[in-house]
């Protein structure tokens, strides 16, 4: 203090300066740091040492396909071989409330003009296939006078512009080139955003992983040629599964000689799954 | 500036910097390489291992059974569906054979409303009279090959005609369709649509048998008719006898699985296929043995007969020829 | 070993993914929370900013229940998510169209601002512990005056600035932090029953409510703990400003409900049948006729007489707690209720609250005192009585 007191134009200057010192660190670390984060950022966008390497896998470019499905809802059996097929090759969790891929039953009963709608969570059908891990429709209409029946595997829809990408957080789920919706299971947080915003109840909330999950096309079967699981093991071609830049490919045809809608088009998300043989009442 | 607001500014800078670099180091390195989302998780998604593995992958071993499985009316189902996925085999052991069929097949073919009328449906309890005992609908369905050839043939014979024309085989099958030895079959009160088949099959070559073949193909469709109509017509007489070859209590045990098709004693519920009752044992013994062999063709009858022995087939003739062919009133 | 599912029962046709409810009570706890903490801030902002002298006795009292309750509001949804080690990756890529991305960003802007205006609000009273005390809690003040003991009018001139420019920005950010809850709901499409563009102004205006009730029933229980005479000048202009927002909070929900039965679209049938069903009780009874209707006509009723002194004070008090009732049932009919009607359109769910486990009933309560006992503690380190702060030094000179 006594120092300042005797030469008070060197302590002004000397104050000055080191508060400018000050500043110009303060300043220049936020610089940098905005910096580190603005170029790590963009060199993770431009990738230019992977240029022309295929992605996600050597054998299969992503670039080169959009994926479609198709259900003929006027074939299914609803013998449900592809909801145990489908929680076989997923490790979907062995119950009856939770789904990556389901079928519902309509029945109009003789004249009544609203269906009878069940799946396999009601407890009926739980008790006909006698556990909550194999799956059957009992078959509880075979004495009542039906006037149409009918059954609709469902699936997710894989959006084209999903409302489930929309909300999630932090971008643990996301739509490939390819056209497929996935879900990053090391990043997903578990706040079921994506659950709630789905309109047609595709996802469910996995417990023990504590992440959400859905139907993903069996991603890890397409890309190596094979069909999803579904799609394989349908004994009656209900489900169709193919490739939109293949002209000839199943769903291409499927699409092209039949009528065919999406479930729920009012919501904007534009579905890729395509039904033949659908009802009023279903959605 | 006063000292506290300049000292808190810097503490808020120095976080704000500290943030910024955490944001940086913790972000995972291919985040927003293609979107919004860490590129990286899509290959990893990609490794993973499919677990049902195609026909394809089973045709590399088992090339007879998929032979045979995709050249019928089960080749819209794959192999897994019923076998479970094939990931692991043949590593991990064999895939199961599914033991209960009525559980198994009835999930598709269980007639339901709401399936549509091409899936071929059956009311169990009427398709199955033995259901209530279980009986597996395997015992007259190979699940390769499930269609039961029974094409019903029509009867346009005429009797008379068919006497006549039965001349020239009464020296192997007896003048009243009893046959004279062991080997020959009789003829008398058979099935007739299922002569006019057996017939029809020998005259086109989807059987082959030394003797018959050459005979069938002088005969006209006229003629098998008739030869129908008049076999058929004919009085079985033949009565029961016991066999010296075979063990008649041991083949009635083994008769159940046949009683699907064959009828409990021998007499066939469906004309089609061939009443058993009072017939040659040794006829019956060789035919068997022919169906296991291949020689004489039935893919119905080569998934039965393959599970039979030489000792299995002498009880079921044992069996057989002891019951009477009258048919129960 | 598999957890143990609980599905819940349902009537009518549910997707299957739907027998498991994803969204518990926490996250109707959740928006109480920030709601509570938007209300509260209303208050201190309405005697920083606006100048409602009648507030003073309040003020600083807002500031630290708008503060205590926003520490607690992340517990809630951490204990819900199935991954709560990985919750920064919202604040480190977070996905801007999602609204529930901003979360991180406005709770941690939220935060700061309530940490800064808290501290400038009380620098006199921390600079002048520090140098009275030498205890443990004399070094924690010391810590807090950043090493400057400086309370010169020029620095306390700086501070009140700084004061009332947080008070301002903060007003936006705390309407934020509520808001984005509400469009939260409101921006879905898979739901009729949390579809709506009025969804977030009606979390806000009931949160605004909740949260002068929360001010107006601390106050009172503070005052008499203290035994000191509840200023009637202050909770009438709690009680005023209660009266006016409810009479927006009524409006809206009645528009909202209005607009959902006159347009009518398909699921309606649903929606009548649950309103006139299992919700009747919690909805048009508890929510709105016991607990907005109600308060807001005995409020009209003492204002129109005049009423003052005790009864006016129990008027007001009873009427808050009813509000506060009232608001909390709103974020249960909104969460639950909207999760209970199918996205099907053609069934119901019915929740079930477990007492117990890591989303239970206990683990609401206890989310929802916490703050409150934060509150005890904090004010003891820092009285929410204006003496010894910056209000009471600025007004010893003369200032506002």
């Amino acid at each position: 203090m006594k120092e300042e007191d005797r030469n008070p134009s060197q302590a002004a200057r000397r104050e000055f300066l080191s508060k400018l010192g000050r500043a110009a660190t303060c300043v220049g670390a936020v610089a940098g740091a905005a910096g580190l984060g603005v170029v790590s950022n963009a060199s993770g966008k431009s990738e230019p040492a992977s240029e022309g390497a295929s992605f996600p896998t050597k054998d299969y470019d992503w670039t080169q396909h959009q994926w479609a499905f198709g259900v003929d809802a006027t074939k299914c059996i609803g013998c449900l071989r592809c909801v145990e097929a489908c929680k076989k090759e997923n490790s979907v969790p062995q119950n009856a409330h939770q789904f990556r891929t389901w079928v519902e039953r309509y029945v109009y009963l003789e004249g009544e003009d609203a269906a009878h709608i069940d799946s396999q969570q009601d407890p009926v059908n739980i008790e006909a296939s006698g556990s909550q891990k194999e799956f059957r429709f009992a078959n509880r209409y075979k004495n009542a006078k039906v006037e149409k029946a009918f059954f609709v595997p469902k699936l997710c829809n894989h959006c084209t512009h999903p409302a489930c990408v929309q909300v999630c957080p932090v971008g643990a789920t996301y739509k490939t080139k390819d056209g497929v919706v996935l879900i990053d299971h090391e990043y997903c947080i578990g706040c079921r955003y994506c659950v709630q915003a789905c309109p047609y109840g595709a996802r469910y909330f996995n417990e023990e992983a504590g992440v959400s999950d859905k139907c993903t096309w069996c991603y890890h079967r397409i890309t190596k040629g094979l069909q999803p699981a579904c799609v394989e093991v349908c004994p009656v071609g209900a489900r169709i599964f193919g490739d939109r830049k293949d002209p000839q490919s199943p769903i291409n045809l499927f699409i092209r000689n039949n009528r065919v809608q999406v479930l729920r088009p009012e919501s904007g998300n534009a579905p890729n799954v395509f039904y033949v043989g659908i009802d009023k009442e279903v959605n | 500036m006063p000292t506290h607001i300049f000292r808190l500014l810097c503490l808020m800078a120095g976080a704000l910097v500290v943030a910024m670099i955490g944001k940086s180091i913790l972000t995972a390195d291919s985040f927003y390489r293609f979107g919004h989302y860490r590129a990286n998780s899509v290959p990893e998604i990609a490794a993973q291992e499919p677990v049902f593995q195609t026909a394809r992958y089973c045709l590399s071993c088992h090339t007879e059974r998929v032979a045979v499985w995709s050249a019928n009316s089960h080749k819209s189902v794959t192999c897994e569906v019923c076998h479970g996925a094939a990931q692991g085999h043949p590593k991990n052991g064999k895939l199961p054979v599914p033991k209960d069929a009525v559980k198994l097949c009835t999930l598709c073919h269980e007639a339901m409303p709401g399936r549509p009328s091409a899936q071929p449906q059956i009311e169990v309890a009427k398709h199955n009279p033995y259901a209530s005992t279980r009986q597996q609908c395997t015992a007259c369905h190979n699940p390769h090959s499930p269609k039961i050839a029974t094409a019903l043939v029509k009867l346009t014979g005429n009797a008379a005609a068919g006497k006549e024309r039965a001349t020239s085989c009464a020296s192997c099958h007896g003048a009243e369709g009893i046959s004279p030895n062991d080997t020959w079959p009789n003829l008398a009160g058979q099935n007739a649509a299922y002569i006019a088949r057996i017939l029809g099959a020998y005259r086109s070559g989807d059987q082959k048998d030394v003797a018959m073949t050459p005979l069938a193909q002088a005969l006209s469709e006229a003629d098998i008719q008739d030869l129908a109509a008049y076999y058929g017509g004919l009085s079985c007489k033949a009565a029961p006898s016991a066999s010296p070859v075979g063990d008649a209590a041991a083949g009635k045990a083994l008769a159940a699985n046949c009683a699907g098709c064959h009828g409990e004693t021998g007499i066939s519920g469906n004309p089609a296929w061939p009443n058993l009752a009072a017939q040659k044992p040794g006829y019956l013994v060789n035919v068997l043995k022919a169906f296991k062999a291949g020689l004489r063709k039935d893919p119905m009858m080569a998934g039965v007969s393959r599970g039979l022995s030489d000792a299995d087939m002498a009880n079921l003739a044992a069996y057989y020829v002891g019951q009477s062919c009258q048919p129960k009133k | 070993m598999e957890p143990v599912i609980h599905s819940v029962p349902y009537v009518g046709w549910v997707y299957p993914n739907e027998t498991i409810f994803e969204w518990s009570v926490l996250i109707a706890v959740y928006p109480y929370l920030t709601g509570l903490v938007a209300g509260a801030f209303t208050v201190s902002s309405l005697y920083q900013v606006f100048g409602f002298q009648r507030l003073k006795p309040v003020a600083h009292l807002a500031l630290l229940t708008s503060l205590c309750f926003m520490i607690f509001v992340p517990t809630p949804l951490l204990l819900h998510l199935g991954h709560p080690e990985r919750a920064f990756n919202a604040t480190l890529t977070p996905h801007w169209t999602s609204a529930m991305a901003a979360f991180g960003y406005f709770a941690s802007f939220y935060v700061v601002l309530l940490l800064l205006e808290t501290w400038f609000a009380y620098r006199p009273f921390i600079v002048e512990q520090a140098q009275k005390r030498t205890d443990l809690l004399g070094k924690l003040y010391g810590l807090l005056t950043l090493g400057s003991y400086d309370v010169s009018p020029r620095a306390i001139a700086y501070d009140q600035k700084w004061i009332l420019w947080l008070a301002i920005t903060g007003i936006p950010a705390a309407h934020g932090l509520h808001g984005y809850v509400g469009f939260m709901y409101g921006s879905l499409k898979s739901r009729e029953w949390w579809s709506s563009d009025l969804m977030p102004v009606i979390f806000l205006f009931s949160a605004i409510i909740s949260g002068v009730s929360l001010l107006v029933v601390l106050y009172a229980a503070s005052c008499k703990l203290r035994k000191i005479p509840i200023d009637v000048e202050c909770v009438k202009g709690l009680a005023y400003t209660i009266w006016g927002f409810i009479m927006v909070a009524i409006l809206l929900e009645s528009l909202a409900f209005a607009n959902l039965v006159y347009k009518g679209r398909e699921g309606i049938e649903m929606i009548m049948q649950y309103v006139t069903g299992p919700l009747l009780i919690p909805y048009f009874l508890l929510q709105f006729a016991i607990g907005l209707l109600l308060p807001f006509l005995w409020l009209s009723y003492m204002i129109w007489r005049g009423t003052t002194g005790r009864a006016m004070i129990i008027g007001v008090t009873i009427s808050s707690i009813l509000v506060l009732f009232s608001v909390f049932m709103m974020r249960w009919n909104v969460v639950i209720g909207g999760q209970e009607i199918s996205k099907t359109g053609k069934g119901l769910l019915f929740y079930q609250l477990f007492v117990g486990g890591k989303e239970g009933a206990l683990v609401a309560i206890a989310l929802s005192v916490a703050p409150l006992i934060a509150l005890l503690g904090l004010s003891r380190i820092l009285p929410p009585w204006i003496h010894g702060t910056v209000s009471s030094r600025v007004s010893a000179m003369g200032g506002h």
